[in-house]
């Protein structure tokens, strides 16, 4: 609780090229130190379940949302908390599958590819990929299954950048027996 | 309205050097070589002091009988050269020195990108496309 405390609910600021140009040299170390792209995208979306699984507890102490009752809720506090707090952006969703368990994150300005041009040898590996990581992880401590992809990047010459995630299943938590 | 714009490293080797007359190119590449000469007179006779606070924008190097050459130098020693036709008395001082901040600015982004090493030729599309409006924009 002094933890808490000490933290407080406002949100630090933090230089974003600062941010960025840190992002920025953590993916191409990763592109010195494995040959192909598909391995890089493999480790970012590692390094970024970790911090997901570590993150949640950051954000559910300092956001004071309560229990989701819906997947659409939890896209509503997806986009409007959590990335406003952590990325100070706030996408939209949209694209709801008519079953209501998919639906996309629209980023009108990624702040991780600002200055990013992707070389043309390295035209398969999605640069972002550590956000999908993060989603998944986070969720995952909610007992969420989800499944999270890049289907559009501005860095790859599409106009916006949209993530798509999709529910896969509730985790159930094994209760140990004798308890409720 | 510029015909040749050049980026120079600190150590005089180009990083990045476009000209319109494609037919033509080695003679702005001369053009650029010897007005690297003038740029390095121009600092030394600056004197010690005032080099550290100096302005960025060097002015007009040398007029030749077709072309303007214009010189820029940021503070890490990387030089921007224009060579501008002669025939187009429209553009002003202004005008030049709001295009090398442009440049200055682009360039800045181009170092930013983590996926380029300071040193190499540059070969990002965002500032190919930022010179070439550079160059269209009268013509």
């Amino acid at each position: 609780m002094s933890r808490q405390a000490s933290r407080g609910t406002e949100s630090k600021k933090m230089s974003s090229e600062l941010f960025t140009l840190t992002y920025g040299a953590l993916v191409t170390q990763l592109c010195k130190d494995y040959e192909n792209d598909e391995d890089v995208n493999k480790q970012l979306d590692k390094m970024g379940y970790n911090i997901g699984v570590r993150l949640i507890e950051d954000f559910l102490a300092r956001s004071s949302v309560g229990r989701c009752h819906d997947f659409r809720e939890t896209a509503d506090v997806i986009a409007k908390v959590a990335f406003k707090m952590y990325l100070g952006i706030t996408p939209s969703i949209t694209n709801w599958s008519p079953a209501g368990d998919e639906f996309s994150l629209i980023l009108e300005n990624n702040p991780l590819v600002d200055f990013v041009e992707l070389p043309d040898n390295h035209s398969s590996l999605i640069y972002s990929n550590l956000l999908c990581g993060v989603l998944r992880g986070a969720l995952e401590m909610v007992q969420m299954a989800v499944d999270v992809k890049f289907v559009q990047d501005t860095l790859k010459g599409d106009g916006v950048t949209e993530i798509r995630m999709k529910f896969v299943r509730r985790i159930e938590d094994n209760l140990p027996a004798g308890e409720e | 309205m510029a015909v040749c714009i050049a980026v120079i490293a600190k150590e005089n080797y180009p990083l990045y050097i476009r000209s319109i007359p494609t037919e033509n190119e080695l003679k702005f590449h001369y053009t650029v070589h010897t007005s690297l000469d003038v740029v390095d007179e121009k600092i030394s006779a600056m004197g010690k002091a005032l080099v550290d606070q100096r302005e960025l924008y060097l002015g007009l190097l040398y007029p030749t009988e077709d072309y303007k050459v214009y010189g820029y130098m940021t503070n890490s020693k990387v030089k921007f050269v224009m060579v501008v036709d002669s025939s187009n008395t429209a553009l002003r001082d202004n005008e030049i020195r709001s295009m090398f901040r442009k440049l200055h600015n682009s360039y800045t982004d181009v170092m930013c990108n983590p996926f380029y090493n300071p040193g190499d030729c540059i070969h990002s599309r965002a500032f190919d496309n930022m010179v070439t409006s550079m160059m269209m924009q009268v013509c």
